[in-house]
């Protein structure tokens, strides 16, 4: 698996489905990751997103219920697959291994 | 308001693929109600805006690939023309008829097309032709009225200089005719004099094919010449450089400084010849003009700046010919700018200035033909789209099962629709194709015939094309759209139960198709035999003088001039001479007849005009002018004596002429009257005699009073001999003509007319449109016998039942025949009956252009009625006869 298919922004819409679900949908997602990083995630921006995820095979849909403020409309529920999930424990694990090869003094620089 | 916004709704629904639509608008929608609770309505509203601006994307627009492949427009396209193809291939002898019509009705179209085209887009060759313009005087004093189409030569110098929306202006002054000769070959050419200012080359685009065609008419004594004219004089076209002589007194060669190419027919200019200004600007006479402001010398031309205004310029030049020129009381001087493209065809109410009364006027177009000759191209075609709505619509109940089942397995009405028309595109296309292929057989003959150049091939200018191009679809449009929106209305069930389509509007509608078709078809009659009846009448008319056998022989030099006495002697020495006579003009002038004050001494009313014609004593004897009263001229000791027509001895309210005493104070050669001499004293003349009435003008205009002047009169010169010849051996009698005037004068070429031939001139145009007229009217009824036949085959295939019942009743051929035309015929009637005061009204219009003219009779109509029908009853009569000899056991035979 190569690291070039999974984008950052990609990377965090993912987790935000994984932490999500059973409610995962674009806007639900874009709310949380609003909340998260402090800056505004246009619906229109998750939405490709979660296709692109979904056409890579680590994403399913189907579509949910309806309600009043979406107009009657259904919304589209994301859940994540096994493939999903193992890249991103991949991603996690190559994250983790990184950062614990820091020198603890190094990093306390920062902080 | 409602947020979010409708329309921004639909413009995202239109937008997004239709299998996201649902999700996308409801994100949308949910994310705003969430947004108004948090934020605020206000903010929530930004947002949603550029939530939505974030949906515009390429993955959110692109459709999903649908499982099942769409057919593509041309798919239907190519089914339609299938389709139009077979019913067409079908249907041979509808189609054939359908086709012969509309390639008729638009070779019409197109030749009226292309020739009012030509009249239309006059002098727009020269591509500063929008920013030049045509100075004109309007000219008001007490004793006259009047606009002229020339300035001084200060207006047209000055102006230039002083006047900021002026660029440039251009001057020609023409002053008679001389010969032009080659020294080397001594070729001659009888040509106008004409003076152009360098202005003129810069201003228009005249082609030069040898020498600089800007620059040309710099040097003085330098000339330019057209193409034409050059191979006449040198026999070829490379003539810079070489040198002319042109004999009005100058005394010097002219150098040709550039060759011009032929002017194009749809050019106001026909010079031959243009001198440059620089050549005469220091002779005498010419620096008068030179330093005058009132002038009408000069016919002149100014180039404006871009965006300037024409009005605001003219206002300028009428301020600065008021600030350096003093006027006469109650006299008023202004000038207007008329643009060039309105010279061909806006012209009527202007002189043509700056021209002296020797040279003949520019050409000009008469918009009431042009809007009329539009209006008669529109109508046959018009005729031709009828015809196809009427077999199509008539035909359309073989076609009702086809129509039925098409909707039934559910074609729209819309697909029945493009169908219809398809067909009719196809048919208009093919006819179009053939009309072009038509008109380019036809246009050589038509070429000659209107005096043009026209052409339609691929060097023909766009818009034509453009035009034809519009003209085809909407004929296909208006010819398919009545058939394709009837036939499409009615329900399947109905059209396949046997259901006869034949309701009533539909047969009332083609009944006034039909009659509308040979209204046209009848006016156009009335108007050809009416056309053709005046033409005769003025060809005809006693005009007062007898025309025929009368030759004008032309005073081109003043060597011929002053011997004029021994030429008309020996004039008279030849035998096939009866007599001769010297004119300054002749009856049926093509020139300017000049016109004078007049007013019988002692007078002290106002001036009357008259036209003035210098004549001798044979004047009487050789026109066959009938002396009504007095006495004739008796010879030299008369040169006051004046004889007057019937009309001016009216005018001025003489009965019998007693050698009254008739003061003439001033002439005028077309522009404004000015007195004959330097002291402004009248020339005092004796009436001695009265002669009837005779026409000297074109039978469009009433006879004016006329003052036949001596031959030696200070107004004007003479300018003709006119011999009155025998029939027999006219060549040899012109041949020694010319002898004689050789004697005189080496140089002088015989020049002559035949006085009827230059009086049928004023009808040339008549003549043609008498010929145009008939040709159209042809293709108009013949359009319409087309669509009758096409109508009247139907009708009888439609009752060959009935036809067979009756028969085998007893019914007779000539019964059966009666009964299949009189539907018909009923209609021609109608149409008469509506076309006769419709031609009765137009045709009167037109003659009232005459002042004699014959009136309207009633065999006109007559003749145009039963021709109508008979045309008809011909059409009609061949498919009732045909329907009533066939044998009954076949038409009854099977069911």
């Amino acid at each position: 698996m190569r690291r070039s298919d999974l984008g950052e922004f990609e990377e965090v819409v993912l987790l935000a489905v994984a932490v999500l679900t059973p409610k995962a949908y674009s806007v639900m997602i874009a709310e949380e990751l609003e909340r998260e990083t402090g800056q505004t995630v246009s619906t229109g921006a998750v939405h490709a997103a979660l296709q692109r995820l979904e056409q890579k095979g680590y994403l399913s849909s189907v579509l949910g219920e309806a309600t009043a403020e979406r107009g009657g409309r259904r919304k589209r529920i994301f859940t994540i697959t096994a493939l999903g999930g193992r890249v991103l424990s991949e991603v996690q694990a190559v994250r983790t291994r990184l950062w614990d090869r820091i020198i603890p003094n190094v990093r306390l620089e920062w902080s | 308001m409602m947020f979010p916004p409708r329309w921004l709704d639909k413009l995202l629904l239109w937008l997004i693929a239709p299998h996201l639509r649902e999700e996308v608008l409801g994100d949308l929608h949910e994310r705003y109600a969430l947004r108004v609770e948090r934020l605020g309505e206000r903010k929530a509203r930004r947002r949603y805006w550029r939530d939505a601006m974030a949906y515009m994307r390429p993955r959110f627009i692109k459709r999903q690939p649908s499982l099942y492949t769409s057919p593509s427009i041309t798919d239907m396209l190519r089914n339609y023309l299938k389709i139009a193809f077979r019913t067409l291939s079908r249907n041979r002898l509808y189609t054939a008829l359908n086709v012969a019509g509309l390639t008729f009705g638009i070779t019409c179209f197109l030749l009226i097309g292309l020739y009012l085209f030509d009249e239309l887009t006059f002098d727009q060759q020269h591509s500063k032709a929008t920013r030049i313009y045509r100075a004109i005087q309007h000219k008001k004093t007490p004793v006259e009225d009047l606009t002229i189409a020339a300035s001084s030569y200060k207006v047209s110098e000055e102006s230039k200089q002083r006047i900021g929306e002026i660029e440039n202006s251009a001057r020609i002054n023409r002053t008679g005719r001389a010969n032009l000769t080659n020294p080397e070959n001594k070729n001659s050419f009888q040509e106008t004099i004409a003076f152009g200012s360098p202005g003129l080359l810069e201003m228009f685009d005249f082609e030069a094919i040898d020498g600089d065609s800007k620059s040309a008419l710099n040097e003085p004594n330098s000339i330019i010449i057209v193409e034409d004219l050059a191979q006449r004089l040198f026999s070829t076209t490379q003539v810079v450089g070489k040198t002319v002589d042109f004999e009005f007194g100058l005394g010097r060669a002219l150098k040709i400084t550039a060759v011009l190419k032929n002017h194009p027919r749809n050019s106001s200019f026909d010079f031959n010849a243009i001198v440059s200004e620089a050549t005469i600007s220091h002779d005498e006479e010419f620096t008068a003009w030179t330093s005058d402001w009132d002038s009408q010398n000069f016919l002149t031309f100014f180039l404006l700046k871009d965006k300037a205004n024409p009005d605001v310029a003219a206002r300028k030049i009428t301020n600065l010919l008021h600030a350096n020129s003093k006027r006469e009381p109650g006299t008023s001087i202004s000038y207007s700018l008329q643009p060039l493209a309105d010279i061909h065809l806006h012209s009527e109410t202007i002189v043509d200035g700056a021209r002296n009364g020797n040279v003949e006027a520019m050409s000009q177009g008469v918009l009431l033909y042009i809007k009329i000759f539009a209006l008669i191209a529109l109508f046959v075609l018009l005729t031709a789209c009828i015809n196809y709505m009427n077999l199509a619509t008539a035909r359309a109940a073989n076609r009702s099962k086809e129509i039925g089942v098409r909707k039934a397995s559910g074609a729209f009405q819309s697909h029945l629709i493009y169908q219809f028309l398809t067909e009719s595109m196809v048919v208009t296309t093919l006819s179009f194709l053939l009309a072009v292929l038509l008109v380019n057989v036809l246009l050589p003959a038509f070429n000659t015939f209107t005096n043009k150049e026209l052409s339609l091939d691929f060097h023909t200018d766009y818009r034509i094309w453009a035009l034809s191009g519009l003209a085809l679809v909407t004929t296909g449009l208006l010819s398919g759209s009545y058939p394709a929106f009837l036939l499409s209305r009615f329900s399947p069930l109905l059209l396949l139960k046997n259901f006869k389509l034949q309701n009533k509007g539909d047969w009332s509608f083609r009944k006034g198709l039909v009659v509308f078709q040979f209204t046209i078809s009848v006016v156009m009659m009335v108007a050809t035999i009416v056309l053709f009846q005046q033409v005769r009448y003025v060809n005809n008319k006693n005009l007062g003088f007898n025309k025929d056998l009368l030759v004008v022989v032309d005073i081109n030099s003043g060597k011929v001039r002053s011997s004029a006495e021994t030429i008309k002697a020996e004039f008279s020495n030849i035998p096939t001479v009866k007599s001769v006579a010297v004119t300054s003009r002749v009856p049926g002038e093509w020139k300017i007849i000049p016109t004078v004050k007049i007013r019988p001494e002692g007078n002290t009313s106002d001036h009357q005009t008259a036209y003035l014609i210098g004549a001798d004593e044979n004047f009487a004897k050789t026109f066959e002018v009938q002396l009504v009263n007095g006495r004739n001229f008796a010879g030299m000791s008369d040169s006051t004596s004046v004889l007057l027509n019937e009309t001016a001895a009216k005018m001025l309210g003489i009965t019998e002429a007693s050698s009254q005493v008739v003061d003439i104070p001033s002439r005028s050669m077309g522009g404004s009257y000015r007195p004959l001499n330097e002291a402004n004293k009248p020339f005092k003349t004796r009436v001695v005699g009265i002669v009837k009435d005779f026409h000297f003008q074109s039978l469009r205009e009433k006879i004016a009073p006329m003052v036949l002047a001596y031959q030696r009169n200070p107004v004007h010169n003479i300018d003709y001999f006119t011999a009155r010849i025998e029939g027999r051996d006219i060549p040899a009698t012109l041949a020694r003509m010319g002898d004689v005037l050789t004697q005189i004068d080496q140089t002088h070429l015989l020049e002559y007319h035949f006085l009827d031939e230059q009086l049928a001139r004023f009808y040339a145009e008549d003549r043609r449109r008498e010929t145009l007229l008939i040709w159209v009217a042809l293709a108009t009824i013949f359009i319409a016998c087309l669509g009758l036949f096409g109508l009247a085959t139907y009708a009888a295939e439609q009752r060959i039942k009935e036809i067979g019942v009756r028969k085998v009743l007893g019914a007779s051929v000539l019964n059966l025949t009666a009964l299949l035309s009189k539907d018909f015929l009923k209609l021609v009637l109608i149409a008469n009956g509506l076309a006769f005061p419709l031609a009765w009204w137009a045709t009167s219009r037109w003659l009232q252009e005459f002042a004699y003219h014959i009136e309207v009779e009633w065999w006109v109509f007559v003749v145009a009625g039963i021709l109508a029908l008979t045309i008809a009853l011909a059409t009609v009569c061949y498919q009732a006869i045909k329907a009533a000899l066939t044998n009954p056991v076949k038409s009854l035979r099977s069911e």
